[in-house]
């Protein structure tokens, strides 16, 4: 009999391992079955290593379904989310940790009770506004509502004020403009944080559903998770092979990023639960 | 000095705007609306009806049948996810080795778009899936998990547990290691047992955290959406009816938005009194 201490680690570890394998295998599930040829799916649906690979359902995938509009849909709105927040939501958070104005306690409540409002109920009206702007299938629609999310803003503005103040008093003494300073100075000093704004306006924009589902109608506009979602519901055979490479090419830039950014991504959620 | 009046307008523009478009507006004005009746199709503008939609959802029995499936799927997962990711998270705090692997292939669930993995198990909940073949190769029947009205539920509930854990570990992991290591030597010198340990010492220092999460949990769970829309929209006989999937079926189907908006606005309610219940309760835990 080994010690309490050591059966204790072994078990712990045997039982991590077996949740690592539960988490693991459904997304090595989605793989396989995205490069096995359609037929062997369904005559040998249990197959967890094939023996014959065939990237032949991303080309499909790609070729007869629109999933590379998707793809540029979905990066394209994400550049502009990401720009936006590192850039107007940057300002606004700096604005709130370092200047004095009235109402600056209103402001950053406002801010928090922003982050707890269900999307549920702002919907609809955005939705009715979109249309009368005439903007309902534009980028613009997918844009315009996530440029400062008032998580980024909170973010940035618990980060500056764990900042030092002498840098930019310098700046100012040699004759810098508000401007100059925030540019030239506060910029640079938050690279970390704007990191973690940048990823997480990423992964929330990358994976957001239910605003793209209903501000869009046409297939040349959906994004990845809508395109993904309304292709296996009638609009296309369903075709298992299929739906997994599309499943795979929504989820492979997350992945790619995750594997990068981990640290970051993990310290952004934390702050930002509930999200 | 901290710099002139206009550059602060400036910097706080954006988000201001951003704010009084996107999120005040829309807050009073779907509160109107749910006092009215308007379908946008038919080019009418809303019309005031006073309070008859409220009224009329508290008489409708899919919108019961919408409470009732939102409240199971609320209840049955979020105790569940609590322990589990509870009982993960400290036997992460543990000398295990590849930690930092196990936590990070935890998290991956919470990264990846739920339509992904709504997707995903679709196909493994399949007749001709993965847990069907596992079933008939231990000689049990198969099932159809997402046509049948009694396990469509429970099956979606258990997808979501599985994808929620690794987020939930995470927080835990970090309130767990803001505790004072002597605390847990002084246990194990008294001879406390690994669950015992955990149980009676590091929960109670966790408390906080832990009603942080059931409240953020409860947040999230209330709202279920994505899964019911790529799995089974709703059914099969109205059993996968979450309230926000009635909400998004009146809304946008039946175009019917006053009714929706009034559905909308009962549901912000109750989420409102859970979250505020639970924060009272939050902070009589730190009282004592």
């Amino acid at each position: 009999m080994a010690g309490p201490g050591v059966s204790l680690k072994t078990t712990g570890f045997i039982l991590l391992l077996l949740f690592l394998l539960s988490t693991v295998f459904p997304f090595y599930w989605m793989f396989v079955a995205s490069v096995r040829e359609e037929g062997s799916i369904i005559s040998n649906p249990g197959d967890l290593f094939p023996s014959e690979i065939t990237f032949r359902n991303y080309v499909d995938c790609l070729k007869s379904g629109p999933f590379g509009r998707y793809i540029v849909n979905s990066v394209w709105v994400a550049v502009w989310v990401v720009l936006g927040n590192v850039i107007l939501a940057t300002m606004a958070g700096y604005a709130i940790a370092r200047k004095r104005f009235m109402g600056k306690r209103i402001v950053l409540a406002t801010v928090l009770g922003t982050l707890m409002i269900p999307k549920q109920i702002t919907m609809i009206p955005v939705y009715i506004l979109m249309s009368k702007l005439r903007m309902i299938d534009t980028y613009s629609a997918l844009i315009l509502p996530f440029l400062v999310d008032a998580f980024s803003v909170f973010f940035i503005s618990q980060y500056v004020n764990s900042l030092p103040e002498e840098l930019e008093e310098a700046a100012r003494v040699d004759g810098a403009s508000d401007y100059g300073i925030f540019f030239r100075v506060v910029f640079p000093l938050l690279k970390p944080a704007l990191g973690i704004v940048a990823i997480n306006s990423f992964l929330v924009n990358w994976n957001s559903f239910i605003y793209p589902l209903i501000l869009t109608n046409s297939e040349n506009m959906r994004t990845l998770p809508v395109g993904l979602a309304l292709y296996s519901q009638g609009e296309h055979a369903v075709d298992w092979g299929h739906l997994m490479a599309g499943s795979t090419i929504s989820a492979l830039p997350v992945f790619l990023v995750f594997l990068a950014f981990q640290r970051q991504i993990i310290a952004g959620m934390i702050e930002g639960y509930g999200r | 000095m901290r710099g002139s009046k206009a550059s602060t307008i400036v910097f706080l523009s954006p988000w201001i705007l951003s704010f009084l478009v996107f999120s005040a507006y829309p807050i009073v004005y779907s509160f109107f609306l749910s006092l009215t009746s308007f379908d946008p199709l038919q080019g009418h503008p809303p019309s005031f009806i006073g309070l008859s939609n409220y009224l009329n959802a508290f008489r409708n029995p899919a919108f019961w049948t919408s409470l009732k499936v939102t409240l199971i799927f609320v209840l049955g997962t979020i105790p569940v996810t609590t322990v589990l990711s509870f009982f993960i998270a400290a036997l992460l705090t543990e000398k295990i080795p590849f930690r930092g692997t196990f936590r990070a292939g935890f998290f991956v669930p919470t990264v990846v778009s739920m339509v992904v993995i709504a997707m995903i198990f679709k196909q493994l909940y399949s007749p001709s899936g993965y847990v069907n073949i596992l079933l008939r190769n231990l000689g049990f029947h198969e099932v159809s998990w997402l046509e049948n009205p009694r396990t469509a539920l429970p099956s979606i509930m258990l997808m979501d547990i599985w994808s929620s854990v690794g987020y939930y570990v995470v927080i835990f992991l970090a309130g767990i290691q803001s505790i004072s290591k002597e605390v847990f030597e002084s246990a194990s010198l008294e001879g406390a047992g690994w669950f015992r340990k955990h149980v009676s010492i590091t929960l109670p220092l966790v408390k906080p955290v832990l009603l942080f999460i059931i409240v953020i949990n409860g947040i999230r769970s209330f709202q279920v959406f994505i899964e019911i829309f790529v799995m089974t929209r709703g059914g099969p006989l109205k059993s996968t009816l979450t309230t926000v999937y009635y909400l998004y079926d009146e809304a946008f189907y039946r175009f019917n938005m006053g009714y929706a908006s009034a559905v909308a606005y009962i549901l912000f309610m109750i989420i409102l009194v859970f979250s505020i219940a639970q924060m009272k309760y939050l902070r009589m835990g730190k009282i004592d």
